[in-house]
């Protein structure tokens, strides 16, 4: 039973790392931090996988994982944040110019909070629809309403994109 | 620019996402720290007496090497030695093919089985499960490989939980002709070995936090020899050392060998040492190394603790640092503690160094600065 149950992990987990890696990815606007976080999604769905799978849709266990564990890593970062990096630190504005349409759609993404993130994450990425994406995030429709529009708001004010765009 | 379409958002951010690289899965170290987050998860749970919800949690103590017993890690939890009852029947002439043993705890039945090659999905391999209304609702099933004797030892005995119950099985050499295991309400329980494959197998099952105190195994002339297993926090006991008949192993002795910050996360590494021989007790649960009946007295690198995260290891008597140097070149120095009258060290490593520790070289130094010893981690 459980060589059976880690076979069928290992085949989810193989199947599904790509679309978490790239969900925690637009959630953190770092590669490394993604990794982790969709592992960590991954550890925790290992742990309860008889019960993860017995609810049909472990996609969204892991995916509701993903984001709680933003939330987590979001507050933790507000009270220390520090990176060492292999040459001193540049102009941001220089290092803006320089990057690349993903990154310019991730940095604007930063701008929001953890979860007006998730909301447009959810929304207009994987294009859940309100309701979805209101019991994907644990909270109501209302507030999927109000924190895409707020989202979207600080979006189209965003300098990262209005740069872009006149590129 | 501005963002009108909202669709023009999805399609650019899937633009931007599949130009990510995820890399493979990294599915075995998922496992593995899924399987160490289940054990924290149960330990956490049996500790507070709370009834465990999680259905189907099983952990091989594998993850955590051979651990075993004793009153010095009693947990708290432990249902005490008047509250249960536990009976163990070798298979009868009409009992079902694979059965190695069935029995009771607390009224309710268990049983043990070998399952058939290749059943379950199992390749070419053979499972043993634990099922019955005392282990759970959900059987409890071990890796497809029969467990062999260990000609060192008469019986090698392996456990898995469920949230309710532990369950031990082994095997045991050909010269062992039954087992008794003395529980720590008294009572003595008898195992005779059943052949299965060409295994001879022993099974029981008990209480999660019931205390096993003593494991016998007899020969058709007498006792063989004895082990007394080491319990952990998470209730379950894991047999180390056996010793025979007049043989004295470990005084029992226990020290705090190291502690720290890694990751942002306190670590500590807790020694244990007795009959069992030598475990420890750490974040993310307890593990037995070595099944010793003597004190180590070189200076090396014996094992893990909670995952990669801890390195734990002996010194001789006349060293006080060690210097490790990780394949990175990060140096890590650190001070034999003295446990027991012998010397043990520990340290904790950060997940992004974990590789660079791995066969990484020490050296140890004496107090006057000379090297006393290298080796590799």
């Amino acid at each position: 039973m459980k060589a059976q149950l880690d076979e069928e992990f290992s085949e989810f987990m193989q199947g599904r790392w790509p679309a978490m890696v790239r969900l925690a990815y637009v959630l953190t606007g770092d590669l490394g931090d993604a990794k982790d976080l969709a592992q960590s999604a991954f550890v925790r769905a290992y742990a309860s996988w008889p019960r993860v799978r017995r609810t049909g849709n472990p996609d969204a266990y892991v995916r509701k994982i993903v984001v709680n564990e933003n939330h987590n890593r979001f507050r933790k970062q507000q009270r220390v944040r520090e990176r060492l990096t292999d040459s001193p630190p540049g102009d941001r504005a220089d290092a803006m110019r320089e990057s690349d349409e993903r990154s310019v759609l991730i940095a604007a993404l930063q701008r929001l909070g953890p979860k007006q993130r998730a909301v447009v994450v959810f929304r207009y990425w994987l294009g859940l629809s309100e309701a979805e994406a209101a019991v994907e995030l644990n909270c109501s429709v209302g507030t999927i309403k109000s924190q895409a529009s707020r989202a979207l708001a600080t979006l189209r004010d965003s300098p990262e994109l209005v740069d872009w765009g006149r590129q | 620019m501005s963002i009108d379409d909202v669709r023009d958002l999805g399609e650019r951010l899937d633009g931007a996402c599949w130009s990510v690289d995820p890399g493979p899965a990294p599915v075995d170290g998922t496992r593995r720290k899924g399987s160490a987050l289940r054990l924290r998860r149960r330990i956490a749970a049996a500790a507070s007496i709370t009834a465990v919800a999680a259905a189907g949690v099983f952990v091989p103590l594998a993850v955590h090497g051979q651990a075993s017993s004793e009153p010095l890690a009693r947990p708290s939890h432990s249902a005490k030695p008047s509250q249960y009852s536990v009976t163990v029947n070798p298979p009868g002439l009409h009992s079902p093919a694979g059965l190695i043993a069935s029995g009771t705890i607390n009224g309710k039945g268990w049983q043990f089985t070998v399952g058939n090659r290749g059943a379950n999905g199992t390749g070419g391999g053979q499972q043993i499960t634990a099922s019955g209304p005392a282990i759970g609702p959900d059987q409890i099933g071990t890796c497809p490989v029969l467990p062999a004797a260990d000609p060192a030892y008469p019986a090698t005995f392996n456990s898995q939980a469920s949230p309710i119950a532990q369950a031990q099985y082994g095997a045991v050499r050909a010269d062992v002709t039954y087992v008794t295991i003395t529980l720590g309400n008294g009572r003595v329980l008898t195992l005779h070995p059943v052949t299965v494959s060409g295994v001879r197998l022993v099974a029981f099952a008990a209480p999660t936090g019931a205390v096993i105190a003593k494991a016998t195994a007899y020969s058709g002339t007498g006792e063989i020899a004895a082990a007394i297993p080491f319990t952990g926090q998470d209730g379950m006991a894991v047999f180390g050392a056996w010793l025979k008949p007049g043989q004295q192993g470990l005084a029992r002795a226990s020290g705090l060998i190291g502690s720290g910050t890694t990751d942002g996360t306190k670590w500590s590494e807790m020694l244990y040492l007795g009959p069992w021989g030598i475990c420890g007790i750490d974040p993310n649960g307890s593990i037995c190394w070595a099944p010793v009946t003597s004190l180590p007295r070189r200076t090396s690198s014996f094992g893990w603790g909670g995952g990669p995260a801890i390195a734990v290891g002996s010194a001789s008597e006349s060293v006080v640092r060690i210097v490790v140097t990780l394949h990175g070149g990060s140096v890590i120095q650190v001070r034999p503690v003295r446990v027991g009258g012998a010397k043990f060290w520990a340290f904790g490593i950060a997940n992004a160094l974990a590789q660079d520790v791995n066969q990484a070289p020490w050296t140890a130094y004496d107090r006057a600065g000379h090297v006393v010893a290298t080796g590799r981690i």
